[in-house]
């Protein structure tokens, strides 16, 4: 039993392990440039990650832009708002949009959502990294919502009673308990949600247009990108096993491994420190 | 509080019996799924060739392919059919992967598959790796195609049509023009949009073969890429502006075909079926399966590749858009 | 009174986003089951070879199975170590901390690793096999999580009477714990499998292929699944939309159902645990 717990760990350090180890080929080859190189071409043997670390975080920034407060909106709405017989039927609906697959929401946005931006932004094509985003936006808020949630409920009755009893309305408790309360909890639902939306690959593949360059101006979110995880997607079949570019995907898997571990444990940190506040 | 620890210890379903349960619905799913689909095999078995019957292995032999994906649906195609064909030998077996031209290569090399699909012959480097291994590649002609260089309806159109020579193609996909009237003069005051395929790519591999490494050329950084024909054939056809190349089968009436001329001087010639088999369309190719040294005659492989040669595989190829082969590859 | 009106003014707005997710959700929905015209449904039972969908289904069923088959036991066992008899400390924080990371690791990472370790490292090559074990790897941390939570819910006054009564601990937690904790396991397990059920990425490289003749007959063959032909078909076959509608279909409402489900059973228990009330 001992071990089953283990392998957990296990895993996680083989993962490292393995990936590290098909990746140092290119990381030796190009040290830093490997990370801060601008140009990102098989022909030429060039790995150079930065159009591409670029792309995913635009993405995902844009991403965070309409899911950060559609998400706590949400959250706030559906546990303090609504009636407790509603709450869990909306939930669950929500967490539904978190279960279907992310093929199907390619599927969806390049047959449905990318013609529509297109024709709004009078854009030729509708793969950018705006329908990326919203793509994504959809993907992350379940996540956003139900961390959020959690610790929205976790705040002890007894903190909103107080206020409610100061004489405080239901919303100046909402904004001056609840909030300032559940703010770890909140910072690491967005944080996970980060952690999803970068590593999101085939539904960002599908939609996000694939160019392995740093739009001009950097913040136009009407041109398209390649995001980190698309690259590996589409070039690990190209790529034959030994070569520099089979390396240099490990590589790119390598930056993404390290980019969701940071997160990942800032936002464990985060919701634990949640936790010890409220004295759980 | 006790009556509910009754009732739950009277139900006894312990995890042990759900887990047992569950790996009881893995087996009886598998073999569920084999009944069926033995069962459908069945069904349509009656009638099948009886050519080939003297020798048996490769009847209950099975084959993996993989590599190029502009032969993919080829290839997808032809194993569907050559199953099809033999309903009853359900032993039979073709798989078809995907990967790319350079995994093709390296896993037929390796001997990971039995053949590997190619949109373009191999590199020196693969070369080389064959030789090391002592591996002997054997190309086997399958279809012919050609990269047809496209362009929006906006530049250029039947009354108003756009010719080029390969190294002005090279140069516009080398962004060595930024507008289309510096192109020729009479063609829009407008940037240039490109579209290309990604690196690795054998269509994209043609192309530069052809208009872009006789100069060596290098691919614009402000050309936008795009992983699939039919990835770029929409964004031609949706981009105002734009050139790209597809595949022959990929043309639409939504976009305009560009005559090449293989030098200035040389005539203008308008990719048709004729031009590219008679070799005078400058940017052709033909789409290859490879194997590790010829494959022993009669075996699956073997059979595999002259079924693709056949007047029906011909078929196969001719309507995903490909051109078939010319008659002295034809097996009839 | 301003203040009530302004307030419920407020409350309002604040339902918005909650209602654009809803209907993000609805159109969703809607969209899909716009293509429920273009299947039929002897096509579920009609070979890959004669267009249908049946090796798909079946081999997405065979993905899920085994991969249940891995993490289940594996995800309840350490699920009962992390609740039942570790010592809270060091360890226990570092395993908690590898659960969080591994559940918040992208698929493709997954992929990449079941890729190199699993085929390549174990030799598995692109095999039923080698899914298994990447996809379980996926399920694990929700299957831990999961059970935990159904273990924890299990008052420890039951533990404490079988205790008492002279079983000892393995007893307890096999007789007592796990059987109450049992519908919040198979829960788990059930979002589990939603969860890798319709994942690309992870098997992308690791156990598909776009055809190949019947269902494995060996964990060891490759098979084909619904998620990765719907992707190969739309991004490199490129095929029109109305003939993908099908996969994007059945595979749709495959997950959803076990999702739906799963949620579905969890609130039920969460609710209905007679010794929480």
């Amino acid at each position: 039993m001992l071990l089953c717990a283990l392998l957990s760990i296990i895993f996680l350090f083989l993962m490292l392990l393995f990936i590290a180890r098909e990746g140092m080929q290119a990381l030796l080859t190009f040290g830093m440039d490997f990370v801060t190189g601008h140009v990102w071409d098989t022909n030429l043997n060039l790995y150079g990650a930065l159009p591409l670390i670029y792309g995913s975080l635009m993405v995902v920034a844009g991403a965070l832009m309409v899911a950060v407060p559609l998400g706590v909106a949400t959250a706030i709405f559906v546990e303090e708002v609504l009636p407790f017989s509603l709450r869990d039927l909306i939930k669950s609906l929500i967490e539904l949009l978190a279960s279907i697959p992310s093929v199907i929401y390619g599927f969806i946005g390049v047959l449905f959502l990318a013609p529509r931006v297109a024709s709004i932004f009078g854009l030729s094509s509708g793969t950018v990294a705006l329908t990326a985003s919203l793509v994504l936006a959809v993907m992350t808020v379940p996540t956003i919502v139900s961390i959020s949630g959690e610790t929205i409920a976790a705040v002890p009755k007894e903190y909103k009673e107080a206020a409610l009893a100061l004489g405080a309305t239901k919303w100046q408790t909402v904004k001056d308990v609840v909030i300032p309360t559940a703010k770890s909890g909140i910072l690491a639902s967005v944080m996970l949600g980060f952690g999803r939306a970068i590593g999101e690959t085939v539904a960002v593949l599908m939609v996000a247009g694939n160019v392995a360059m740093i739009p001009t101006p950097p913040w136009n979110f009407l041109s398209p990108v390649y995001t980190l995880t698309a690259v590996i997607a589409m070039q690990m079949g190209e790529a034959a096993i030994g070569t520099l570019e089979y390396s240099a995907l490990f590589g790119l898997g390598l930056i993404l491994f390290i980019i969701t571990l940071i997160v990942n444990s800032l936002a464990d940190i985060l919701v634990k420190r949640g936790v010890k506040r409220l004295g759980g | 509080m006790k009556r509910g620890m009754v009732v739950k210890a009277n139900k006894g379903i312990s995890t042990l019996t759900a887990m047992l349960g569950m790996i009881s619905f893995l087996i009886i799913g598998l073999v569920v799924g084999h009944y069926m689909s033995a069962f459908m095999q069945g069904e349509n078995g009656a009638s099948y060739p009886q050519e080939f019957e003297e020798d048996v292995a490769w009847r209950t032999s099975g084959i993996t392919i993989s590599g190029s994906t502009t032969v993919l649906p080829i290839a997808n195609a032809c194993a569907i059919a050559f199953m099809n064909k033999y309903p009853h030998l359900d032993r039979l077996k073709i798989t078809v992967q995907g990967g790319g031209t350079g995994v093709g290569y390296s896993q037929v090399i390796d001997g990971v598959v039995d053949i590997g699909m190619a949109s373009r012959e191999p590199k020196t480097t693969e070369i080389e790796n064959a030789r090391n291994k002592g591996v002997d590649l054997w190309l086997h002609p399958i279809a012919l195609d050609a990269v047809i260089v496209v362009v929006h309806p906006s530049v250029a159109n039947s009354s108003y049509p756009l010719s080029l020579t390969l190294q002005e193609v090279g140069k516009i996909f080398a962004g060595m023009y930024t507008y289309w009237d510096e192109v020729k003069p009479g063609l829009p005051h407008k940037e240039i949009e490109v579209f290309v395929r990604e690196p690795g790519s054998g269509t994209r591999g043609t192309f530069e073969e052809y208009t872009m490494h006789p100069w060596k050329y290098n691919v614009t950084a402000r050309a936008k890429v795009r992983g699939s024909n039919p990835d770029v054939k929409r964004s031609v056809e949706n981009t105002l502006y734009s050139i790209g190349y597809v595949s022959f089968g990929f043309v639409s009436e939504n976009m305009h075909v560009v005559a090449i001329a293989k030098e200035a001087g040389k005539p203008y010639v308008y990719p048709t079926i004729s031009s590219i088999a008679k070799g005078e369309y400058p940017i052709s190719r033909y789409l290859y399966l490879v194997t590790r040294g010829q494959p022993r005659s009669g075996t699956l492989s073997d059979r595999f590749i002259d079924f693709v040669r056949s007047r029906e595989g011909q078929q196969i190829v001719e309507a995903h858009g490909f051109l078939k082969l010319p008659y002295f590859y034809y097996t009839p | 009174m301003a203040g009530k009106i302004s307030e419920k003014v407020f409350f309002a707005i604040l339902g918005v986003p909650t209602i654009i997710c809803l209907a993000v959700f609805l159109w969703i929905t809607s969209i899909l089951l716009s293509g429920i015209g273009t299947l039929r449904l002897d096509l579920l039972t009609t070979s890959v070879l004669k267009g249908g969908f049946f090796e798909m289904i079946v081999g997405t069923a065979y993905l899920l199975l085994g991969a249940t088959g891995v993490a289940g036991p594996i995800g309840v066992f350490a699920a009962i170590y992390l609740t039942e008899y570790a010592r809270h400390g060091r360890l226990t924080r570092i395993i908690d901390q590898a659960i969080n990371n591994l559940a918040g690791m992208p698929s493709i990472i997954i992929g990449l690793f079941g890729y190199t370790f699993f085929c390549r490292q174990l030799g598995l090559g692109i095999s039923l096999a080698a899914g298994w074990l990447t996809l379980a790897l996926m399920m694990l941390p929700i299957v831990i999580r999961g059970t935990e939570e159904a273990i924890k819910m299990v008052p420890n006054t039951f533990k404490e009477a079988a205790l008492a009564l002279g079983a000892s601990k393995w007893e307890t937690t096999k007789s007592i714990t796990l059987p109450s904790a049992a519908p919040g396991i198979i829960t788990s397990v059930l979002l589990g499998i939603a969860r890798v059920a319709g994942e690309t990425a992870a098997i992308l490289f690791t156990a598909c292929v776009l055809v190949t003749r019947g269902l494995p007959k060996s964990p060891f063959e490759p098979v084909m699944a619904l998620a990765f032909n719907l992707f190969v078909k739309i991004v490199a076959l490129g095929e029109p939309p109305e003939k993908v509608f099908g996969i994007a279909l059945i595979l749709f409402l495959l997950v959803i159902s076990f999702a739906a489900v799963g949620i579905a059973l969890r609130i039920y228990y969460r609710r209905k645990q007679p010794w929480l009330r």
